[in-house]
Formats: structure tokens, C-alpha cells, sequence
């Protein structure tokens, strides 16, 4: 059936709304996304004859990257830095939080900004701030307490740098994932709830009945945010262990960063992106059809 | 830089603006490589690291000055050392030497002469190591320290390597036709000196696997005593440990005494390298301007300024009647050996392997490979990164 002219126009409006979006989209995203493509099939350097006269390379970068045991490591890494920090970490403290915060707390306000409040951090300062706070010696904060206690002291990021690194992004997403937990939590009717009670659920069979099936949805949402946004996570720990030590803590990030800019190995940093990047499309599209949403 | 900014202006008639670059050298260098390599970096610029010139000379970055300088007066009485050091693969001159960073190792007079271990000049390796197992045994302090690791970045290359393999069996890293030869004998002795600190507790390992590796040993070890010789420059005595320290020893130049680094079997080595060397932008609006201005850098006057900011060693033998750099006793009698400096034939893919030493190093305070292990680590590193020709 043709479109009527007011539907035409309603189309170019609409055009013309999104055109400026659209062009930025192409001019830093898509097109620079296309770029690094190209860059990763050719030996591209900041420094040395390749800087000069970059040449094409085919797969070479590729097949070096797969046989590179610190690029396994970073990708290692980065699972386990995602798992415990934006799945299990951020995930439960802020849906513990969101859910705490919906009840008629004394202290709410106070609470919330609490929760809040590493956000309004830098991430630099925020890792040096935790740096203070983990380093080894008799000042640092977190052994001031545990030898209060009595217990051994030591140097915290050396001797247990990705857990730290893991309790410091935690500390930092929780409140992004409360904001999220909220809105979602918000949508369930509290006459089901009601109901439930009046059947005598429990509180625990009203969370894993009622609570966790209905928020679904939110919390596919925020996995696949999170999830991305950490495989993404730079600078706190670059700033709290720029990767170390050796290389415990070398995010796929921060390996990126260390061939590119340390290195001065562009192509070869170009295709450890191209790979981080379809990683992360591939979870996208797993949450995505987890949630059954169209993307 | 300010009298020297003022003076070029004034003499050029051109204004001058200068920008500040982020530390440490690591970050300093991406930077100013990233612009560059996109066509817009300053006109004139210094390095960090005598070890990236030949790779930028290589990218097309640095205009060569061969003509300019070799006409220009003042670089007669440039010592020989930074003349050659200046020198680049292709025989063309780029950069300005006019400070030359000397090492060599330092260590605690007054710790030693308390516990009766003696302060003679170690003079092989073996007598080194055997003296730091002293110090361990008579003090429980570590003895000495080579930088190394990834994070102390191309340190563990400049700092600590380059002292070890000078007085290796293979003294050299490059061959007459550019190429790197890493799978030389005293690259793998050199490696082993490491281990040998690492596994018998001589040197700190826990603090070089952290993020800024200097801090403890160089700004809280040395200064308590509980570290007793370590590689280091004739800056140390001003800004590690002395005025202008955060944790300065009293007495510096007393208490803190010098040792060349022995050679394998024998022979002293001090290491001598460009401090910050200038160069000119290739790609600059006004080359020849720029040149111009790089040849003022160059003066005793800038020279003896800048040793007194960062404790270098002016390049220029003139400096020793300097009046200024007189009252800079620390660095006097350093700027008097200054001429026997040792250093390493430069080439391209220096900047590779002062990572892959870096990464070889850090495996070794991991205590995960061998020497020969370490050895390998650098030598696929530089494979895999310049290709399989690149080396030997």
C-alpha cells in the first residue's frame, strides 16, 4: 500500500532527526571500528621503519597473537576480572543495595550517597586512593586494620592483585548497578507481593518466584552493560597495577594499550582489538537472546 | 629552559611556546611518538632514552643536523663521547648531545666500614656478587640491585642491562650490518647475574613487580641503609638521595660511594648515554629555524642549568670553568670521568629490545625461567615484533 504523504513526511523528519547521530556514529565508531580492521592485516608502528613504510601483513599478526601466551593471559584475565567483579561482585551488592534501599531504611539518604560516592571519584585518583589504601608498610590502611586485629600484614596488590583489583572496580560499579536493580525493581506490582504473603510465601520464595523471574529482563540489561563496559575497564587498573605484576593483572585493555602505545606495535594492537571487540559482540548477542530482545 | 627560551627569542625573534610532556619516560615517549606519528608534534623536542633515536631516525620524525652542528663552534669542546654517542646507524647526525647521563654503581661508605666489609672496587662479577652475599650475610640488607621488570620500563634496559653486557663476552648487541645479535654468550651471563641476585635474596624483587618499581629500593631502601649498592646516576646525588630529595642521606657524597661496574673477567665500565637529547621536528613548519634554536640548547650556559635541574653531565668541556657548575660539587668529580664512558653501539629495534629485556627480566624476578629461558624471551620478543631478520 502507498504511503501516504503524511507518513512520508513523519519518514524525513525522522531522517532528519537521526542524521547528525547517524554521522557521528559513522565518524567515531564504525569508521574507526572499519580502521582497526584494516590496521590489524598490516605491521603499522608509532616508531621504526614500519612507522615510516607500513607494509601489509595478511594473517601474520593474527597467528602471533594466538600463539602469544600473554594475550591467552590477558584474555584469562579479563574473564575472571569481568566474573568477579561486574557478574558476581557489582551484581549482588547492588541488587542487595536496590533492594534495601526500597525498604524504609533510617538512614536511607545517607546510605544511598554512600553508594553513590565512588562514582564522584576520578578513576586515577580513585586508584591511587586505593593504592594508599592496599599498599604494603605499616601506613597503608587496609593493614593498619588487619594488624589491629592481629593478623599478618602485607602488600595487598602484590600478593593478591586481581582479587584487589576485582574489590576496588566492585566498589566502584555498585552504584550503577543499583540505579539499574531499581528501575527494575520498581516495575514489579507490589500486589503480588501482597498475594504471595497472603499465600504465606516466604521472603526467599518471594525472591526467587517472584523478584528474580520478573526482573529478568533488567538483569540480562545490566549484565550485558556491565559486561561490556568492564572488558572496557582501563584506567583504575592501569592506574593501581599498570598490568602487574607480571602481568597478573593485565587486562585485555591494558595489553592493548602496552602493545600500542609501549610497544609502539599498532598493527599488532589493532588485531588484539579486533578479537576483544568480536568477544564482546558475541556476549552481546548471547545476553541479547537470553533476554529475547531484538538487536 | 626559561633563560634559554628567552635567549633563543630574543637572538631569533620568534616566540616560543613551551609544553610540558607527562612522566615518566614511558608515557612521555607514546606521546610524543602518537603526535609525531600524526604530523603535528612540536617543532623541537627531547628523548628520553639514547635508545629510541635510531628507531625515530628510522620513522622519518628527526631532521638530520650533520652540517649544522659540525660548523658550529661550540661543538669542539663537546666531549668525545657525546659526539659519537650522537652519531646515528646511517652516520648522520639528529640529535643535540648536550648532556650525557653517567652511571654506575652506588653504594652505602659508611654501612660497609660499620660491619668491616670492605669498599675496594669489585673487579669481576664474581667479586661483586661475592661482595653483595656479604652484605646480605654481615647486614641481612640486600647488596645490590640491577633495575628490571616491565614496569621499570626501558630502565631495565638502560639502568641495568647496558652495565652488564658491556663487560660482557659480547660487548656489543649489534653486528657491522645492523642486525641484533642477542643470542650471544653475554647476553645469557648477564641474564644469570640476575638470577643469581634474584635466587640467593641479594637484590629486592617484590617492589620491582609493582607499579612505580623505583620507589622503595632507590627512595627507602638505599636512603635506610637496607639496600647497600645499586646501579644508578650522578643525578642520584642530587635528587634520589641528596638536596633534593624527599628522604635525602645526610652527607651524600660521603656516605655514598662509587664503584665502576666490572667487567665480566675484569676491566671498569662507566655507562654513558645521551640525557634528553633535543632534536629537530622533520616535519617542522621552519626546519631550518628550529635548527637554529636546537644550536642554542647547545650552549654551556643551558648546559650547566640543566645540570643543575635534573644532575646530568654537561657535554661541553667548557663547563668545568662555569663558575655555576662549579657550586654543583656533587657533579663535579663525575664530570671529570665523564670521558671514559662507556656505551653500546645504537641501532634500530633498541626500543624492542629494551622492552623484551624488560620482559625477559620480569620473568626472571618471577623466578619463572632460567638465564637461558630469559634469553629466549628476548629474543622471540624482538623476532615477533621487528620480524625474523631483525636478528642474528
Amino acid at each position: 500500500m502507498a504511503k501516504t504523504l503524511q507518513e512520508r513526511r513523519a519518514e524525513r523528519q525522522l531522517m532528519i532527526v537521526l542524521l547528525p547521530s547517524l554521522l557521528l556514529l559513522v565518524a567515531f565508531v564504525i569508521y574507526p571500528a572499519i580502521y582497526s580492521v584494516y590496521l590489524s592485516f598490516t605491521n603499522e608502528a608509532l616508531t621504526g621503519a614500519a612507522a615510516r613504510a607500513p607494509r601489509f601483513v595478511g594473517w601474520r599478526n593474527y597467528t602471533r597473537l594466538f600463539n602469544d601466551a600473554k594475550f591467552w593471559n590477558a584474555l584469562f584475565v579479563t574473564f575472571v576480572f569481568v566474573l568477579g567483579a561486574a557478574i558476581i561482585g557489582q551484581f549482588v551488592l547492588g541488587l542487595v543495595s536496590a533492594i534495601a534501599l526500597r525498604r524504609r531504611l533510617v538512614f536511607r539518604t545517607v546510605f544511598s550517597s554512600i553508594i553513590l560516592l565512588p562514582n564522584a571519584a576520578p578513576e586515577v585518583v580513585a586508584g591511587f586512593m586505593w593504592i594508599s589504601m592496599l599498599a604494603g608498610g605499616d601506613h597503608a590502611t587496609l593493614s593498619r586494620f588487619v594488624f589491629f586485629f592481629g593478623l599478618p600484614t602485607a602488600d595487598w596488590l602484590q600478593v593478591f592483585p586481581l582479587a584487589m583489583i576485582i574489590v576496588v572496580n566492585t566498589w566502584r560499579g555498585i552504584a550503577t548497578a543499583m540505579i539499574l536493580l531499581t528501575a527494575g525493581l520498581s516495575t514489579i506490582p507490589q500486589e503480588i507481593y501482597e498475594a504471595a504473603r497472603m499465600d504465606g510465601a516466604t521472603p526467599a520464595q518471594m525472591f526467587r518466584r517472584i523478584t528474580l523471574p520478573l526482573m529478568m529482563p533488567t538483569i540480562l540489561l545490566y549484565m550485558l552493560i556491565s559486561t561490556v563496559s568492564t572488558i572496557a575497564v582501563f584506567g583504575l587498573v592501569y592506574a593501581l597495577t599498570r598490568g602487574g605484576p607480571g602481568g597478573a593483572t593485565e587486562l585485555i585493555s591494558i595489553y592493548i594499550y602496552n602493545q600500542s602505545f609501549t610497544a609502539y606495535q599498532l598493527g599488532y594492537g589493532a588485531a588484539v582489538v579486533v578479537i576483544a571487540l568480536l568477544v564482546s559482540l558475541l556476549l552481546g548477542i548471547a545476553y541479547a537472546r537470553a533476554a529475547k530482545v531484538e538487536i | 629552559m626559561k633563560s634559554t627560551v628567552e635567549r633563543i627569542e630574543k637572538k631569533l625573534g620568534v616566540k616560543i611556546e613551551v609544553v610540558e610532556y607527562p612522566a615518566p619516560d614511558k608515557d612521555y615517549l607514546s606521546k610524543l611518538l602518537t603526535e609525531l606519528g600524526a604530523g603535528n608534534g612540536p617543532d623541537l623536542f627531547s628523548m628520553p632514552s639514547t635508545a629510541a633515536v635510531a628507531d625515530m631516525v628510522d620513522a622519518g620524525y628527526l631532521a638530520p643536523i650533520t652540517t649544522e652542528i659540525n660548523a658550529w663552534d661550540g661543538y669542539k669542546n663537546f666531549y668525545d663521547v657525546a659526539k659519537k654517542l650522537a652519531v646515528s646507524p646511517d652516520g648522520e647526525t639528529y640529535v643535540m648531545p648536550y648532556m650525557l647521563g653517567i652511571q654506575e654503581n652506588y653504594y652505602r661508605k659508611d654501612v660497609l666500614e660499620k660491619v668491616g666489609i670492605s669498599t675496594e672496587q669489585p673487579k669481576t662479577w664474581d667479586d661483586l656478587i661475592a661482595r653483595a652475599e656479604e652484605i646480605k650475610t654481615k647486614t641481612g640488607a640486600y647488596g645490590l640491585l640491577f633495575p628490571a621488570g616491565v614496569s621499570w620500563g626501558s630502565g631495565a634496559f638502560d639502568e641495568g642491562f647496558q652495565h652488564l653486557i658491556v663487560g660482557s663476552k659480547t660487548p656489543q648487541i649489534v653486528t657491522d650490518d645492523g642486525k641484533l645479535d642477542l643470542n650471544g654468550e653475554g647476553v645469557k651471563d648477564v641474564f644469570n647475574v640476575y638470577k643469581t641476585l634474584i635466587d640467593k635474596d641479594l637484590m629486592p624483587v617484590q617492589p620491582l613487580l609493582g607499579p612505580e618499581p623505583w620507589v622503595v629500593p632507590k627512595y627507602e631502601l638505599f636512603p635506610a641503609g637496607k639496600l647497600v649498592a645499586t646501579t644508578c646516576g650522578s643525578w642520584c646525588y642530587i635528587f634520589d638521595w641528596g638536596r633534593e630529595s624527599k628522604n635525602p642521606i645526610p652527607d651524600v657524597t660521603k656516605v655514598v660511594g662509587t664503584w665502576t661496574v666490572p667487567g665480566q673477567t675484569g676491566g671498569q665500565f662507566v655507562l654513558a648515554n645521551l640525557a634528553a637529547p633535543w632534536a629537530v621536528n622533520a616535519k617542522s613548519a621552519n626546519v631550518e629555524l628550529a635548527k637554529k634554536a636546537l644550536l642554542e640548547i647547545g650552549s654551556v650556559e643551558t648546559q650547566v642549568s640543566y645540570a643543575a635541574r635534573i644532575g646530568n653531565i654537561p657535554s661541553n668541556k667548557d663547563a668545568a670553568s662555569d663558575p655555576e657548575f662549579q657550586k654543583l660539587t656533587e657533579l663535579v668529580p663525575i664530570y671529570a670521568a665523564a670521558e671514559k664512558g662507556t656505551f653500546l653501539k645504537q641501532a634500530a629495534g633498541f626500543g624492542t629490545v629494551a622492552e623484551g629485556v624488560a620482559r625477559a627480566t620480569d620473568a626472571l624476578l618471577r623466578k619463572e625461567v632460567d638465564a637461558a629461558g630469559a634469553q629466549k624471551i628476548l629474543v622471540d620478543y624482538v623476532k615477533e615484533t621487528l620480524g625474523e631478520d631483525a636478528v642474528k
